[in-house]
């Protein structure tokens, strides 16, 4: 499942948007998490998509058409079919990604490029950075509730939070780039430096059905390219 | 910086600048009068600093940038028609096959501008010895955690905060100020790749990925920056001094400020309301918005303490990293914010990008309208944390590091 | 055997060294502790013991370090991993940072260096067993406390196999129970021969699990002996060491106090208490 998802996010960018979202939706309801890939899809682009729609709907500059007005402001058909063009690319990209992370853990992701040949530093920085940012927002959270323990004000005025957040910015972000030394030498003195590959104790499953479909998706990454370029696919492009 | 070198740096710029000027006098557009003069002035300084220091660096990063110039000159030729009204699709106004081709042509470009350095360097010295000396396990750790501060900040300042900033490049300035140019550049774009692919809600921005070029070309340009010695404190300098480089500083400052307030109070005619409805807004996001929102203040204050207290003269040399790298982030995302979202990516940054198109400009001409008064502002603040932060550690830390003397006072100031 | 021929320590940009001319020998099978106020160089002579000073913190060294009597300045940080382990107080900086699991993170080590994976898992679980916390083996090391942190980090140094180990402060974040665990284990490492130096402000915890004890002062050895001798050593206040409690006691008690034996005994209760 892993490259797959990412052949189809590569693919869907450049891909026309109902092919895409049609390789997208399908895979998604035989792994039987439709559901769920829909509801986190529309949660993570209804700000987005709600901007496109009002911004391009009233401030379209090439719109003629009215459809209706809200005092100065008019809304204009040019306006909302080049909003839906864009909510349907947006669309197609947010719904790869979304199957994406939900069928692939960090952890797997990374193992299976590892073993693929990818730099275990590479990899390494990947795992600890998403692991960096739990833990980020874990020391913000401690802090903040430590400063309010002690009576810093997070509440009320705009100077009063401010005056409450600053003291924030060092612990947390001081903290963790001093943490590195320290890190330095645990990880040194754990043979992280030895050059060569590491030995890995297991790896994702890929069956070659999954392979096949992967070659598959990125071979038709240059033909929707091609395709597009040269205007043949029409209305889909 | 010795006054050799000051020398060296006035000569090029001096020379850069003529050329520049005269370009654009002679009708050139000023992208291109800027680019070119920018890097006639590199040229000029590298060659200088080889013919008295027999330096060889300098000089190949020159090169770099050239190829990297001549790169996307060249494919600006081949695929397109940035700049022509006639290839703006008259229906839509978004010029969508030029942003597309525009990412890639500035990847192409900047790997071909990278090969060309280092291998200029591994036929003369055998090694890549600038390439493999910025990276170790202490650069590896401080990617992890620039990369990790780059999401959490930027996520915040994207959903809990409105003003038309991003706040996500603190970790690629960090790492490429302290690490160097490929460090930096691998942080920025890597991290970006990340955001939308791998960190998991509420830290996921889909939008992210598609701006990795920009995020890399900051990384590039932090190193060289970080290399040259800009975030070097000089505290303690005379008047004149300081009245000059805090001219400069404030005129650029104030001057993208004023310009984008007005053009906020031009669409919305009403005050600027820093945040959305909490009600609407995850609570962490609001403690971390706020966190942003004291980043930047600490930043302006920082401006002025800097000056008056410590009399340190770095403070200019920040606003200029910052407004110089703000310049070219901007011309690198905007076709993209316009080609890939039409102009919308769900953040602060909205507001103005209506603005501009109220005002009649294309989709195109909006993002880079946007993003010429954004950038800037963003990358000031975000050079002025990175300096504060290096401020507050000790400098037995920052020596370690790659590029770690560079952002050390000098012995004999 | 650890051995330091007048070692002389001085960190990058530093201007005065952190260890002068520190000669010392730690034999096989022997437990060494180290005492001495902060900043008297305790730290820096377990960086250089473990070859992280000059190697990763960078630092001018003079005199030599010798493993089993052989000069280690040749050999690069990972060669020297499976030799010299050390451990330190910090239990989050310890952790990779990258393990899902804990079996992972103990993984982590004998991962890097490369041996096969039968060997892996079998160093893995062995050190999972010897600090008793197989059954954590699933768990995120992220949500565990700071204790069970501290004995995670420890199983991935054991699983290295390093022929000695140099614990800087290793019990900061220790219950007691935690405490004699690994007391247990430096205990058993010693009886196969390990050379064991233990940086700790505990000097209860020094007098149970140490045959001698080292105390420092501004970079140079200033005591060095039994550790019953040490610890009772009335300059040790001087040098900024609290004692530990049975000779705190036994001051207290004066010349009027009970004898030798009875002394003994009351060093070993206090010792019991101290781990237990």
């Amino acid at each position: 499942m892993v490259s797959t998802a990412l052949a189809i996010t590569l693919g869907g960018i450049w891909g026309p948007a109902l092919l895409t979202v049609g390789a997208v939706l399908l895979p998604a309801a035989l792994a039987g998490i439709a559901g769920r890939l829909l509801r986190t899809a529309l949660l993570l682009t209804l700000p987005i998509a709600i901007s496109v729609l009002v911004i391009n709907l009233f401030f379209y500059p090439a719109g003629r058409e009215i459809l209706f007005a809200i005092g100065p402001v008019r809304a204009t058909s040019e306006g909302l079919a080049f909003a839906l063009e864009t909510l349907a690319r947006i669309g197609a990209i947010s719904g790869a990604i979304t199957l994406f992370y939900l069928t692939t853990p960090a952890g797997d992701l990374v193992l299976d490029l590892e073993r693929r040949g990818v730099s275990p530093r590479i990899a390494f920085v990947v795992l600890a950075a998403v692991q960096t940012v739990p833990a980020l927002v874990e020391r913000a959270v401690a802090i903040t509730a430590a400063q309010r323990a002690r009576g810093l004000d997070t509440e009320g005025s705009l100077w009063r939070r401010l005056r409450g957040v600053l003291p924030l910015a060092g612990p947390v972000l001081l903290g963790s780039i001093t943490e590195v030394e320290e890190r330095t030498m645990a990880l040194e003195a754990r043979g992280f430096t030895r050059p060569g590959r590491r030995t890995l104790l297991w790896h994702p499953p890929d069956s070659s059905r999954q392979a096949a479909a992967r070659w598959l998706l990125v071979a038709a990454i240059p033909l929707a390219l091609v395709a597009r370029a040269s205007g043949w696919l029409g209305w889909l492009g | 910086m010795d006054s050799a070198r000051w020398t060296r740096a006035g000569i090029g710029l001096a020379a850069g600048a003529v050329l520049g000027i005269g370009l654009y006098a002679i009708g050139q557009a000023w992208p291109m009068a800027a680019a070119v003069g920018f890097i006639a002035a590199h040229m000029v300084y590298a060659v200088v600093t080889r013919s008295q220091t027999g330096e060889w660096g300098p000089l190949r990063v020159s090169a770099g940038l050239v190829a990297f110039a001549a790169a996307t000159y060249v494919g600006i030729v081949a695929f397109g028609n940035f700049g022509d009204p006639n290839a703006v699709d008259p229906n839509t106004y978004a010029n969508t096959k030029a942003a597309n081709s525009w990412a890639l042509i500035l990847t192409v470009a900047m790997v071909i501008g990278v090969v060309v350095t280092y291998g200029l360097e591994l036929i003369q010295t055998g090694r890549l010895a600038s390439l493999s000396g910025q990276f170790g396990t202490r650069t590896y750790l401080l990617m992890a955690v620039g990369i990790g501060v780059n999401v959490i900040l930027g996520q915040a300042v994207a959903s809990a905060l409105k003003i038309p900033i991003y706040l996500d490049s603190i970790g690629t300035i960090l790492v490429g100020v302290l690490c160097g140019p490929i460090a930096g550049a691998i942080t920025g774009g890597l991290g970006n790749i990340l955001w939308s692919y791998v960190i998991p809600p509420p830290f996921q921005y889909q939008p992210a990925a598609a701006f990795a070029i920009t995020a890399v070309a900051i990384g590039v340009i932090a190193g060289l920056l970080g290399r040259a010695g800009f975030l070097r404190p000089r505290p303690n300098r005379s008047t004149g001094e300081l009245l000059a480089g805090g001219a400069v500083a404030v005129a650029l400052v104030g001057g993208l400020a004023w310009a984008a307030s007005q053009a906020y109070t031009k669409i919305f005619e009403t005050e600027i309301s820093l945040f959305p409805d909490p009600a609407n807004v995850d609570a962490i996001f609001v403690v971390l918005g706020w966190l942003a929102l004291g980043l930047v203040v600490l930043a302006v204050l920082g401006l002025f303490a800097l000056l008056l207290v410590r009399r340190d003269l770095t403070a200019a040399y920040v606003v200029v990293a910052g407004v110089l790298t703000g310049i070219v982030a901007a011309l690198i995302s905007a076709p993209i914010a316009a080609g890939v979202f039409g102009g919308v990516t769900a953040s602060g940054t909205d507001f103005l990008v209506a603005a501009f198109r109220q005002a009649g400009l294309d989709v195109e001409a909006a993002t880079t309208g946007q993003g010429l008064i954004s950038d800037p502002i963003d990358k000031v603040t975000t050079f002025f944390t990175v300096y504060l932060i290096l401020a507050a550690l000790a400098t037995r830390f920052k020596a370690r590091f790659p590029q770690g003397e560079m952002v050390i006072e000098e012995a004999s100031a | 055997m650890l051995t330091f021929e007048l070692v002389t320590y001085r960190y990058a940009g530093a201007a005065r060294p952190s260890l002068q001319d520190v000669s010392l020998v730690i034999g096989s099978g022997e437990v060494v502790g180290l005492v001495g106020a902060s900043e008297a160089g305790k730290t820096t002579l377990c960086l250089v013991a473990a070859g992280l000073a000059p190697r990763t913190v960078r630092g001018t060294l003079k005199g030599r370090i010798l493993i089993d009597g052989t000069d280690v300045a040749p050999l690069t940080i990972h060669e020297l991993a499976g030799q010299v382990g050390i451990a330190f107080a910090n239990p989050a900086t310890q952790l990779s940072g990258v393990a899902g699991t804990v079996y992972e993170e103990v993984a982590f080590g004998p991962m890097n260096l490369g041996f096969s994976r039968s060997e892996v898992i079998d160093r893995t679980e062995a050190a999972l067993g010897a600090l008793k916390i197989s059954d954590l083996a699933e768990r995120e090391p992220a949500l565990l406390s700071g204790g069970q942190q501290q004995l995670v980090a420890m199983s991935g140094l054991l699983a290295l196999r390093p022929a000695h180990l140099v614990l800087d402060e290793p019990t900061a974040q220790l219950d007691p129970a935690g405490t004699r665990l690994v007391a247990e284990a430096l205990a058993r490492l010693a009886l196969d021969g390990a050379s064991i130096l233990v940086a700790e402000q505990k000097t209860d915890l020094l007098a149970s699990i140490c045959d001698r004890v080292v105390a420092l002062d501004a970079g140079r050895v200033a005591l060095d002996g039994p550790a019953f001798e040490v610890l009772g050593d009335a300059r040790l206040a001087e040098l900024g060491v609290a004692a530990p409690a049975s000779v705190r006691l036994r001051s207290l008690a004066g010349a009027a106090g009970p004898g030798p034996e009875a002394l003994a005994h009351l060093d070993g209760a206090l010792a019991m208490e101290a781990t237990a």
